[in-house]
């Protein structure tokens, strides 16, 4: 046991150390020969934030490379994104973002970047399915009272989310269609900002994950009304299909890409990675402290989804804004 | 609960906790003080090495880390006028002016003593206070927030500078260049003219390194004949004597950066400024602020240390991080199994207190180490001016650039540098400038928030529900003014 860890300290002090020895000399070899940066286009304390730093202390290991995380929030994960598209196509800066900043944000703005054109999956990672939060002193018993309540006070409800067409506010936008009802859409810097919005009393409703969720929810601070999916994740709270709001609704994929230009054998050596880095223990037991699923899906798989995802987002935006 | 304490503070007496809290507080000192480096780069570099060690080790070597950045940063503020941060703006103020006067030990002492002293005390504060500050915590909410903003932004424009009217110019052409980019809320761009360089806005460091460093160095450049160093002296230690004038400024920054350390989302930005206005503001002879006055220093480093106790706060009782700093700390927690959050107390709350009172511990130790390093430093302003400022350009251009690897950032650098070579020309005063660019995105953020929460009836809402920010609100135009006049009297011309 004491083995171990001193190995492991000894591996991230030597992964330390590669992120310094690089920043200063710059002598070619085999990708990676320097740190990768990962960038978030989320902010702190988010979901996404607590992944990376998983990934990020253990796959060094098999890259033997640092991989620094960067987040850079900003106009709906645009800023973020943006960034990587403009990075050079050569495996050292790699967005870490969800489904909807990916192939939904396209049918909602001109972006600067052209997700399916500009950008090519490396892995995805993990999904997280979402649900509906309120206060553990909410009026709000069921999913059924939050909504009556809507429909009696159509926008009267405070609902906070991580930015506009994120991962709180899609699904939000997809409940509001499926039940013909109106929240107030008020956007926070992120999951933690806006579940502490929840928590103060300046929302009514707000969204989560497992993994931001547990300690609340233990300490009977809030309440879950429903879970996104077909089956339960909780055994006394309806999952979505049981509502009545079907289909791929409430899902984020937590995935990585890379400049579409990136070489093969650059992807070949990530997607190598990452399959290492789902069988390793140290990642497993941490992801399941985390509560976080580990459900891999390598580069051209996750592309089958994406081009479906574009598809599908395009008909829900096009419902939602006529 | 005191029984938790009293187990917390035997397991945060271990020797490795103390060794590994000693080298990050003395590597995150190093990495502070080159300019370009920042204290998040280093503590998330070395959050893996954390994961592997025991809690009560691993965070306290984050949190060494984290205060010997802060500390770092302002080592070139003082010695050479390149604050690496918006924290350590004020202190370059009156700091390099110190060090210009041949007395940069003493600069450098007296950040040493006010920081770790407002440190302690928030720290120890947060220790017996962490519930009630938990719940005040809960009462920021976007419509308080900007009201403090704005309130902080108008106290800055009467009190620095002898001239409101060129201040308040001056900040709103920082609140401008604030503006430009990809608009936070609805990603509009605005002012980009079309160049994509700009979508993503201005960047700090060059600004900073540009308006506050580069007119330092043409202005040392054009003396040369005069002077062979920058100074030719390091100057004495810090006095107890002068300590002890200065106590009562420290004492009041600390309140002022505990107390913003409290609102979420503030920071140490707007605390090393109101604690640096509060002590302009309260002194018989303000004149002499922004011409090396120890005490502009004092109230500057005390009032941004202070914030570092409370914003740990929503962190350990919530589980909600308010910045990048603490969403660092929020992993190594988490990969320790601590789950932070309502019961992190209840389970683990003995660890919780062996980390607290590392803590305390952490900047008692990082008082010898500073106090032993300081002379080391202080030498710096020694070097011949000839070989002193090709290296500051060095450090400059070098800073500006690896804080995103932007070749733009170079061109920037070099824009803002003339900038404020023209606006010391023109005295005007570039730190309204540089604090109303700093502040301008978090007021404008929270602005719409409070706006989207109003549902299109912003002074509705804030009538019916937000007393707090209504108050202050209508308070900022009255204290503005008290202030304004104060300064107009005790400040002649």
């Amino acid at each position: 046991m004491y083995k171990t860890v001193t190995r492991r300290i000894a591996m991230a002090i030597t992964g330390a150390g590669f992120a310094l020895a690089a920043t200063m000399g710059t002598a070619q070899a085999e990708y990676p020969e320097k740190p990768i940066t990962m960038v978030i286009p989320l902010g702190a304390g988010g979901s996404h934030d607590l992944n990376a730093r998983v990934i990020t202390s253990i796959i060094p290991q098999y890259l033997n490379q640092a991989m620094i995380v960067r987040l850079t929030p900003g106009a709906s994960g645009q800023k973020g994104t943006q960034e990587v598209a403009n990075s050079k196509a050569d495996g050292y800066t790699l967005l870490f973002t969800h489904n909807y900043i990916d192939m939904l944000q396209q049918h909602v703005e001109n972006l600067p970047y052209d997700p399916l054109k500009d950008f090519v999956p490396v892995a995805r990672v993990n999904y997280a399915p979402i649900g509906i939060v309120v206060r553990a002193d909410s009026p709000y018993q069921t999913y059924d009272d939050l909504i009556a309540a809507a429909k009696a006070d159509p926008g009267g409800i405070q609902m906070a989310h991580s930015g506009n067409w994120g991962a709180l506010f899609v699904p939000a936008a997809q409940i509001m269609k499926a039940s013909g009802t109106q929240f107030n859409l008020v956007p926070y810097k992120g999951g933690g900002p806006a579940m502490q919005a929840l928590l103060s009393g300046d929302a009514d409703i707000t969204m989560g994950f497992p993994s931001t969720l547990g300690a609340q929810v233990d300490a009977g601070k809030i309440r879950i009304l429903a879970t996104a999916g077909n089956e339960r994740m909780i055994d006394d709270v309806p999952s979505f299909a049981e509502l009545g709001i079907g289909g791929d609704v409430g899902f984020m994929h937590r995935v990585v890409l890379a400049p579409a230009d990136t070489p093969a054998d650059v992807l070949a050596t990530l997607n190598e990675a990452f399959t290492q880095l789902m069988e390793d223990k140290t990642f497993k037991r941490m992801m399941g402290r985390l509560n976080e699923t580990i459900d891999l899906i390598d580069g051209p798989g996750y592309q089958v989804m994406r081009e479906q995802q574009t598809v599908d987002y395009k008909a829900l935006v096009e419902s939602l804004t006529q | 609960m005191l029984e938790q304490f009293i187990t917390g503070f035997g397991m945060a007496l271990r020797v490795d906790t103390f060794a590994l809290m000693a080298a990050g507080l003395f590597g995150g000192m190093l990495v502070g003080a080159l300019p370009g480096f920042t204290t998040l780069m280093a503590m998330a570099i070395l959050l893996p090495i954390s994961f592997f060690l025991d809690p009560v080790v691993g965070i306290p070597f984050l949190l060494g880390v984290y205060k010997g950045g802060i500390f770092g940063g302002s080592i070139p503020a003082i010695l050479v006028s390149m604050p690496g941060t918006g924290a350590a703006v004020a202190t370059s103020v009156d700091g390099f002016a110190l060090t210009k006067k041949g007395q940069s030990r003493k600069a450098l002492d007296m950040a040493l003593f006010s920081s770790v002293f407002g440190d302690t005390t928030s720290d120890i504060f947060t220790i017996f206070m962490i519930f009630p500050i938990a719940y005040l915590v809960m009462q920021f909410g976007p419509p308080e927030l900007f009201a403090v903003l704005l309130m902080s932004l108008v106290i800055i424009a009467v009190t620095s500078g002898t001239d409101p009217v060129k201040s308040l110019m001056m900040m709103c052409v920082g609140l401008w260049l604030s503006f430009i980019g990809t608009d936070p809320l609805g990603g509009v761009e605005r002012f980009t003219f079309g160049l994509f360089d700009l979508k993503s806005g201005i960047p700090l460091l060059p600004m900073l390194i540009g308006v506050f460093a580069i007119p330092e160095i043409a202005g040392a450049a054009m003396r040369h004949q005069q002077v062979r160093q920058l100074a030719t002296l390091v100057g004495e230690r810090l006095s107890l004597a002068e300590f002890k004038r200065c106590f009562r400024t420290i004492v009041r920054s600390t309140v002022i950066g505990t107390s913003i350390g409290i609102i979420p989302g503030l920071g140490q930005v707007v605390a090393a400024m109101m604690g640096y206005s509060a002590a302009k503001n309260a002194s018989d002879h303000p004149e002499t602020f922004g011409e090396g006055e120890l005490e502009g220093v004092a109230a500057a480093e005390a009032a941004n240390n202070a914030v570092n106790g409370p914003t740990l706060v929503p962190l350990l009782t919530l589980g909600i991080p308010g910045d990048n700093v603490t969403a660092i700390l929020l992993g190594a927690f988490v990969a320790q199994g601590l789950r932070p959050g309502p019961e992190l107390f209840d389970q683990q709350g003995a660890t919780v207190f062996a980390i607290l009172i590392a803590m305390v511990f952490a900047n008692l130790m990082f008082l010898v180490i500073g106090y032993l390093s300081i002379p080391f430093f202080s030498r710096l302003v020694m070097i011949k001016t000839s070989v002193l400022i090709p290296i500051v350009i060095m450090f400059a251009f070098a800073g500006a650039y690896v804080f995103r690897s932007d070749p733009v950032d170079l061109l920037m650098l070099v824009g803002f540098g003339i900038f404020g070579i023209l606006a010391r020309i023109g005295k005007f005063d570039v730190m309204p400038m540089v604090m109303g660019f700093i502040l301008g995105p978090p007021m404008e953020y929270a602005f719409g928030q409070t706006v989207a929460m109003g549902n299109d009836n912003t002074i509705g809402f804030l009538f019916s529900e937000r007393f707090g920010a209504l108050g202050i609100l209508m308070a900022t135009p009255i204290i503005g003014y008290l202030l304004w006049r104060r300064m107009q009297t005790t400040v002649p011309g």
